[in-house]
């Protein structure tokens, strides 16, 4: 086995989760930057997503996590258990030198407690792993809470994680310059001409959070119908196409040159480069909707299912979300009131959508609807004092 | 030198005999032509075992499809002759420190091949195999590595047997060898024929030292009998779909509790292919021993691709059908006998007088039997017919027992010992015999295990299981009451005949002979899964073994108790066990990072 060395301090933030995740464990690492100068940080997260982080600023290295690989081990380690240990060490070991001097875990899997202690200090893994938990428990139990319960929590997700690394939120959203990366040919006149550019999410994952290709394919319409000079960029994964392909299908000829589907077609990084070129980008609650915030793109999300504004939503000042009030699949959809926002017309209301903007304080992110902001403050005000009493007092003094 | 020379001389050292042998051998197997591409090709009996167009193409593409499971520590043993470009490909594409071994079956072949082409170095590290299925059996297995077998197809069928033979003397020798532990999950039928048997094969399977969690379906069958009374045909079907398939998720979840090395499904085993098809995602094995005739009972037609493996107790045709409907491995599992259930008896005058009888049948009153049993009436010797489903046999009435009441096994191995002949007829919905003759029923082996004396209609399949010695066998059904006859005079004979049976089940047809063979098939085809924990690779000492150059592995596995299977879950849950303030080593860490990725993989509800 690898010798276990003793390095300069360093602290580590671990975040195995998906894109949106990993966008919104950014607000943490440009906290604790602040908080700890002259310490070194980095960000440990899934291979495919390093680029979000690279090029911020915001750490100073990004460790790609290879998961499938550690599935591939786990599976064959009684064929040769010593060759699966040396190969999974030597995964461990192409990280570099690790042994930070605090780790912390936003993720509440064994798996990330057991990575957390790989990554530690060894003498720290007992004692501090106590001491991390004291810090982290607080907020994992509201999570866990706000999980359980879709209770009435106004604190962001991302100044959650803020609090789990024991900082507090910066009160600004971090800025990213997208890493250089060339588009492919065919994509490289996107945001050159002008007009309005709007980046539209095509899918969400699960099929419950998507919003289905008709429903896009009639926004799209509205849109170009009511802009002169709107351009429409289709974003999503590789798997996304099809939902893509079905929103072209169906839309009028006359409207295809307005239309660039760039699903499936753009790397991590060519695709913050596509995202910074666009003033908008809409979808519902996921990753590209994050990203797009992280490179200066305003965001106007539709929530349902699942999704809450108030613990997901874009990070950040200037921002949209539509919330449906319910957790069923919405029969009708903010289309006109979405483009009324992109245009900068009057505010409508729709019903069963309620319609939040974003914005910054020293608890770092909220969502207003122009009512009882008073009160939101200091609900916010109060689960910060319960989980991060010191800190506060810290900041009061 | 020729070319034929000069290839002879790259015979390894060693191969000697093979050399003298091969240059003795007449060859003129294969016709040599030139491919399109120039570089010879062959045919064999009219048909081209290369590519008449590009030979080192069509190996190449071979070689590519099976270089990629082929692992370091194996010894590769390919079957198919020919001109050998497959081998040679494969060769160059392995390791030099995979073994690779080919099979000579037909030493004229392989005259011809080595006169036809030059070999280069490639073929002075191959393992050359020539002799008996057996002997080169033995020579595989004692090397001690793990076999993985590889078919060229073209270039094998006129050796089929040969294969067929090494196939199954490979399995005994490797069963014969095995020391491992297996878990496995066996799944059971709601009812019928099906249920005794997986009774019996949990004991085998536990005899051999293996884990077995039965799942028992049988506890269901009041529930399932229940909608079976409902009248409407329609809703009875719906009803006992959705039933069969509650108890398939029931299966799944059952699973999902302690993953297993192997599912082994009985027949009429409640489990649809949409949940094997799951399984198989989830890479679990699963198996079937399809103990029931495949052309009365056809809902194989539905399953073939949901199983790994199917075993049946048929051959040729029921193999082609199997395959046609996308089974990818089918193998010949004949039935069986428990000698804890089905032996000699002990009875009592009384049980004597009950159950005796000169002539008994035991067995449902299919058609033919109703049709052929009246023609053993009224004759000097008793008579005694048992079982159910004979309503309406009137003509049989006087010799059905118990009013044609369903029997239990107890009752049935009373029978079995107490009657001086047992009738063993197979049923068939048809008039007569069954036309279609090939397996041999349970009741064969059981009958002959508990050393009771037998006529049985004659199979084509009866000949490999037992002898004329052994079981005596009619193929006219009106020659019945002439054997009768004479073997009701002759005691000693019968007794004889059904001991020297009897000895043949012992040794050759329990159940434990069965899942003997059913393990080493599965082993012999999965040599890195089920075939390395039949050896025994996984017992502690062999893993502690292996780690001899890495100290605190060893040390950590050494902590493991001995004599056991250690699988990754249970080096987890022994640093697990040493609780949450424990100050875990690195090596600990990695194995519960390992498992917790393992235990996602098996995530199956």
């Amino acid at each position: 086995m690898r010798r276990e060395c003793r390095g300069e301090p360093r602290r580590l933030v671990i975040q195995l989760a998906r894109l949106g995740d990993v966008v919104q464990t950014l607000p943490a690492l440009d906290a604790l930057r602040q908080a700890h100068p002259h310490q070194g940080l980095d960000l440990l997260c899934p291979e495919p997503l390093t680029a979000v982080a690279a090029g911020s600023g915001l750490c100073d290295r990004v460790l790609p996590w290879d998961g499938a690989r550690w599935h591939a081990w786990a599976s064959r380690w009684a064929d040769n258990p010593v060759r699966t240990l040396h190969e999974a060490e030597g995964c461990i070991e192409s990280l570099g030198p690790l042994s930070y001097e605090r780790v912390y875990s936003l993720n509440q899997h064994a798996r990330c407690c057991v990575l957390a202690q790989l990554c530690a200090e060894p003498i720290r893994r007992v004692s501090d792993t106590e001491a991390w938990e004291a810090q982290l428990r607080p907020w994992a139990q509201h999570l866990r809470w706000v999980a359980k319960e879709r209770g009435a929590n106004r604190v962001h997700l991302a100044d959650a994680w803020c609090g789990m690394c024991g900082v507090l939120p910066r009160g600004q959203a971090p800025l990213c310059v997208p890493p250089a990366a060339e588009l492919p040919d065919d994509l490289a006149g996107i945001g050159e001409r002008r007009g309005l550019w709007v980046a539209l999410a095509v899918g969400a994952g699960e099929a419950d959070r998507c919003i289905a290709p008709a429903v896009w394919n009639q926004w799209i319409r509205e849109f170009l119908a009511q802009t002169q000079n709107g351009h429409v960029v289709l974003i999503g994964s590789r798997a996304e196409g099809e939902r893509a392909q079905a929103i072209l299908d169906s839309l009028p000829t006359l409207l295809h040159g307005c239309v660039w589907d760039a699903t499936g077609r753009t790397t991590l990084a060519q695709l913050m480069c596509l995202l910074q070129k666009c003033q908008w980008i809409i979808g519902a609650d996921t990753g590209p909707l994050h990203l797009g915030t992280l490179v200066g793109t305003r965001a106007i999300g539709w929530y349902f299912s699942r999704a809450r504004v108030h613990e997901t939503g874009p990070y950040g000042e200037g921002h949209w979300v539509f919330q449906h009030a319910t957790q069923t699949q919405p029969h009708s959809w903010p289309i006109m009131e979405s483009i009324a926002l992109m245009r900068d017309e009057q505010r409508q209301s729709l019903a069963d959508w309620t319609l939040w903007r974003s914005r910054m304080d020293r608890w770092g992110a909220f969502f207003d609807d122009g009512s009882e902001t008073a009160a939101v403050e200091s609900s916010r005000a109060d689960i910060w004092r319960a989980c991060a009493p010191v800190l506060c007092e810290s900041m009061a003094a | 030198m020729n070319i034929f020379q000069d290839n002879l001389s790259r015979l390894a050292p060693g191969q000697q005999d093979l050399a003298t042998a091969v240059t003795s051998a007449a060859g003129g197997v294969l016709t040599i032509e030139p491919s399109k591409t120039g570089s010879p090709s062959a045919r064999r009996s009219g048909r081209w075992i290369h590519s008449a167009y590009d030979p080192l193409r069509e190996a190449q593409t071979w070689a590519d499809t099976h270089a990629a499971a082929c692992q370091s520590g194996e010894t590769i043993v390919v079957a198919g002759v020919g001109l050998l470009y497959h081998v040679e490909l494969l060769r160059k594409m392995l390791p030099p420190e995979a073994a690779l071994a080919v099979l000579i079956p037909n030493l004229d072949e392989f005259h011809d091949a080595l006169a036809a082409r030059s070999f280069e170095a490639w073929s002075e590290s191959i393992l050359w195999l020539s002799g008996s299925p057996t002997e080169v059996a033995e020579r595989l297995t004692k090397t001690g590595r793990p076999i993985r077998c590889l078919s060229y197809t073209p270039a094998t069928q006129w050796d089929a047997e040969f294969h067929r033979a090494l196939e199954e003397a490979l399995r005994r020798v490797i069963s014969r060898r095995a020391g491992g532990q297996l878990t496995i999950a066996l799944v059971g039928p709601i009812y019928g024929g099906s249920l005794p048997i997986a009774r019996y094969v949990k004991r085998a399977l536990e005899t051999l030292g293996h884990t077995v969690q039965w799942i028992d379906h049988s506890v269901h069958a009041a529930s399932y009998e229940v909608m079976g009374s409902l009248k409407d045909g329609r809703n009875r079907q719906v009803m006992q779909g959705r039933m069969a398939d509650l108890l398939s998720q029931w299966t799944l979840a059952s699973l999902a509790e302690s993953p297993p090395d192997l599912v082994l499904s009985l027949a009429q085993a409640p489990l649809t292919l949409p949940m094997l098809e799951h399984l198989r995602k989830k890479k679990f094995l699963a198996a079937m021993w399809f103990v029931e005739n495949y052309r009365h009972l056809t809902y194989w037609q539905q399953m073939a691709p949901g199983y790994e493996y199917w075993f049946v107790i048929q051959k040729e045709s029921c193999f082609e059908a199997l395959r046609q409907a996308g089974a990818r491995h089918v193998s010949y599992l004949p039935m069986a006998a428990d000698p804890e259930v089905h032996c000699p008896m002990t009875l009592s005058g009384d049980d004597r007088r009950m159950f005796g009888a000169d002539l008994s049948f035991v067995g449902a009153g299919y058609a033919n039997r109703r049709r052929l049993f009246p023609a053993l009436l009224r004759r000097p010797w008793s008579f005694k017919v048992w079982g159910n489903e004979w309503e309406g046999a009137e003509d049989l009435r006087s010799v059905i027992q118990l009013n044609g009441a369903r029997i239990d096994t107890a009752t049935c191995m009373k029978v079995f010992n107490a009657t001086t002949i047992n009738l063993n007829l197979h049923s068939t919905t048809g008039e007569g015999l069954d036309p279609q003759a090939d397996f041999v029923n349970p009741r064969t082996f059981e009958l002959a295990a508990c050393g009771a004396f037998q006529l049985v209609d004659h199979r084509s399949h009866l000949p490999e299981v037992f002898s004329d010695r052994e079981i005596v066998s009619f193929r006219k059904f009106g020659d019945v009451p002439a054997l009768v006859t004479t073997w009701l005079g002759d005691q000693a004979a019968r007794q004889a005949m059904a001991h020297v049976a009897r000895e043949r089940v012992l040794a050759a047809h329990t159940y434990v002979h069965r899942m003997h063979d059913l393990l080493g098939q599965i082993g012999l085809s999965q040599p890195d899964r089920i075939g390395s924990v039949l050896r025994g690779d996984r017992q502690q000492e062999s893993l502690v073994a292996r780690c001899a150059e890495d100290r605190p592995l060893e040390a950590l596995l050494k902590d493991c108790p001995s004599g056991q299977r250690l699988e990754l879950k249970d080096v987890a849950a022994r640093i697990r066990s040493k609780g949450p303030s424990a100050t875990l080593k690195r090596e600990e860490l990695m194995v519960l990072m390992l498992d917790e990725y393992r235990s996602e993989t098996r995530d199956l509800l």
